[in-house]
């Protein structure tokens, strides 16, 4: 009998107060905060688009993605997924072929706002433009060139996807509020919503064990120092304690504040990694770094089974599909 | 909604004094006896292709290379409809890397245009078929034999990198087709009868070694093929595993059916390649075989939720569905998984039909091209849609509390709430 309460269970609840909580304390006003970081790495690249230049603007955007890549629901999941604006891992190397033969070719409608959108993932998006500001092999370009149209363009299909997210954003905020009620076709019961947002938590945590750790950490005879996250820019380190602290908020509103346990984990693993000197990771690679950084896949492990029992439990729903299933 | 729960409620009257009713127990009899007809299947064209290539090795012509084409395309049919038991139970999912495994560097094999090695794999160029002897990870070893087991054991995912596929499906397409340097545009791989001729005759350089490449891989996959069938059989690992427990059996099946159809086929293998626009980013690019290979994992989804398999001799397996099971719980919600499993196959079906007509898959994807787009994202969707309603089904048939991605959880299904 067990199936059918479920599913009288599913259809009988009310809306989990988390979510309103989650929306309006999370997921609005990061993406506001997003929008206006990316509109100002625009500006700044229209005024100087030269790699010095830029920097700073490009690090402030970057922060403020990394506060919002992993709700990859909704509008998100519209433009493409967080792949849209941050394509990586990059595991055949896309992204320096695809520049590479779009320099090449210095072809004039490809740089423009209609032509750029046009363009592959891999040329898109912060690792893109990573590239042309960090990489030698692209960032001696001058103001005027082909390649400072190009990382313009960058900046510009970024901050116009941001700003995509960010209008676009109520209306599914809506959708989720009003979860299971007349005319709702997409979330047709109060649960699917509370279900579609504990996803992207757990998704979230998993996505810093399996990607941003584990893809540096390689195996202890052959680790891989140049498979780290954003290694150029050294934002490896950067980027997963961003990542943490956002998802650390998310959790918290969505479990009303009663997920005690999983509190005190992201504080660990926090503690821990405030505790590394590991921009780019590199240490993955010597024995006595390693073990430091090593150790944070245990946090992490330890983290998502706990926030996956604790505030599914206390939400009462499981999780959804996503995106890391498959290979 | 008000109809929904009445439904609810009326199928809760009818179940409540037959729990026995829907008997999963017979779903997944059901569910192991299509896994098995269709690994028998994947492995009996398998066979035939390993005569063929025997053919082709024997006396190399454009005759008996395309009929070992043929028959790569042929064994492709079943397998494909098997990748729905992939995701669902560790027994196929630990073993499926050896013969599907995707994408490949496929330099470390034969000769490719360019170099083949990139910053991610110094190995993507290390062309096995030419070199006798090699160099992995500061090791040297002694390729003069290209065996199985130097095959599987020391050049697959060497370096311990994924993208070294030595092994299994589409090392071997390779081997047939080699490199598709046609772009976007339409053409497949095109490589000659003649990189398998002796003496003179022989292009490519090597071929003595290539076609002892492809015989090795060939019958290697024949190997692996029958391992997965036996464990599948009469008290193998996959079929046991499904039958003894049934939270875990009927989560396999939902498992596999929502991981197959969204994160890995509209995501990696289909999304992907649209966003990348980059013709490499089909599944099977050298034989521009694409269009069938996404349009049989679909209907081997369909096959397990309707409880229903097409065997490649004619014959029909067929029993107690996973469908009669969601039915008994929520009647309207087989129906609009049942839709959205047709709509996806109707969707999956403008493709292979505008690929058999000379649009392939590659062509799909070429940047600006947004009628191509708008045909692979409608399949997308299409698998999007129906993962929202196997999710449903998941909470309909009371297994959300189990962790649906990893093959971790699925070996403690309880594991998540104690």
């Amino acid at each position: 009998m067990r199936p059918l309460l479920a599913a009288l269970a599913l259809l009988t609840t009310p809306l989990h107060a988390g979510v309103p909580e989650a929306i309006e304390g999370h997921i609005l006003p990061r993406h506001a905060a997003f929008a206006e970081a990316a509109a100002a790495l625009n500006t700044a690249a229209q005024a100087d688009c030269t790699a010095e230049a830029l920097k700073p603007a490009y690090n402030t955007a970057f922060d403020a993605w990394i506060g919002v890549q992993h709700l990859a629901l909704g509008p998100l999941q519209e433009i493409g997924g967080p792949i849209a604006l941050q394509f990586w891992p990059d595991t055949k190397g896309f992204t320096a072929r695809q520049l590479g033969m779009l320099l090449k070719a210095e072809a004039p409608e490809a740089v423009t706002p209609e032509g750029f959108a046009q363009q592959s993932v891999a040329v898109q998006g912060f690792m893109a433009l990573e590239r042309m500001l960090y990489d030698e092999a692209f960032s001696g370009y001058v103001a005027e060139s082909y390649a400072c149209a190009l990382t313009r363009a960058i900046a510009h299909d970024i901050a116009t996807k941001a700003a995509t997210l960010n209008a676009d954003w109520p209306a599914t905020a809506q959708s989720l509020r009003t979860a299971g009620e007349p005319g709702n076709a997409t979330y047709l019961a109060p649960a699917e919503a509370t279900q579609a947002l504990f996803t992207a938590l757990i998704t979230g945590i998993e996505y810093n064990d399996d990607a941003r750790l584990a893809r540096p950490l390689g195996s202890f005879e052959r680790p891989r120092p140049t498979l780290a996250e954003a290694w150029r820019s050294g934002r490896s380190q950067r980027n997963l304690a961003l990542s943490l602290t956002a998802l650390e908020e998310f959790a918290a509103l969505l479990a009303d504040g009663e997920a005690s346990e999983t509190q005190k984990l992201f504080n660990d693993t926090e503690a821990w990694l405030d505790g590394l000197d590991e921009p780019a990771f590199a240490g993955v690679a010597e024995p006595t770094t390693r073990m430091g950084i090593e150790s944070l896949t245990s946090y992490l492990d330890l983290l998502k089974e706990t926030a996956a029992a604790e505030i599914g439990a206390h939400l009462n729903v499981g999780q959804g599909f996503n995106a890391l299933d498959g290979d | 909604m008000t109809s929904k729960l009445k439904a609810t409620l009326l199928a809760t009257a009818i179940a409540a004094p037959l729990p026995a009713l829907a008997g999963p127990a017979e779903v997944l009899a059901n569910y192991a006896d299509i896994a098995q007809a269709g690994y028998e299947d994947s492995l009996a064209t398998a066979q035939t292709l390993q005569s063929a290539v025997d053919a082709l090795i024997a006396s190399p012509s454009d005759v008996t290379l395309e009929a070992a084409k043929h028959a790569w395309l042929a064994a492709r049919v079943p397998y494909q409809q098997t990748e729905v038991f992939r995701f669902g139970n560790a027994v196929v999912d630990d073993w499926e890397g050896k013969v599907n495994a995707w994408p490949l560097d496929e330099g470390l094999i034969d000769y490719v245009d360019g170099g083949g090695a990139t910053d991610e794999n110094p190995l993507g160029g290390l062309n096995v078929v030419a070199n006798p002897t090699l160099t992995i990870s500061g090791e040297e070893i002694d390729a003069t034999e290209i065996t199985p087991a130097l095959l599987s054991d020391t050049l697959h995912e060497a370096d311990e990198i994924e993208a070294n596929v030595a092994t299994g499906y589409h090392a071997i397409e390779f081997l047939l087709w080699g490199q598709d340097l046609n772009g976007t545009e339409n053409g497949a791989g095109n490589r000659p009868f003649t990189d398998y001729a002796s003496g003179d005759a022989c292009t490519g350089g090597n071929c003595d070694r290539r076609a002892a490449y492809l015989k090795a891989a060939t019958d290697l996959l024949v190997t692996d093929l029958e391992e997965i069938v036996a464990a599948w059989s009469e008290g193998g690992e996959g079929r046991t595993a499904v039958t003894s427990d049934e939270t875990a059996g009927l989560t396999a099946i939902l498992t596999g059916m929502g991981s197959l159809s969204y994160g890995e086929q509209a995501g990696e293998r289909m999304k992907l390649g649209v966003m990348l626009h980059d013709p490499e980013e089909e599944h099977d690019c050298f034989s521009d075989n694409t269009h069938n290979s996404h349009y049989y994992d679909g209907l081997g989804i369909q096959n397990v939720y309707l409880g229903e398999y097409q065997r490649v001799d004619g014959s029909v397996v067929s029993g107690e569905s996973l469908a009669s099971l969601v039915a008994a719980a929520d009647p309207s919600l087989d129906a609009e998984l049942t839709a959205a499993l047709a709509h996806t196959m109707r969707e999956l079906g403008q493709i292979k039909t505008a690929a058999e007509a000379g649009y392939s898959y590659d062509q799909m994807l070429a940047a600006g091209n947004a009628e191509g787009e708008a045909l692979v994202m409608g399949a997308v969707d299409a698998l999007v849609a129906q993962t929202r309603s196997i999710e449903r089904a998941v909470t309909a048939l009371g297994l959300d509390g189990i962790e649906v991605e990893g093959s971790d959880s699925l070996d403690q299904p309880d594991a998540v709430f104690q």
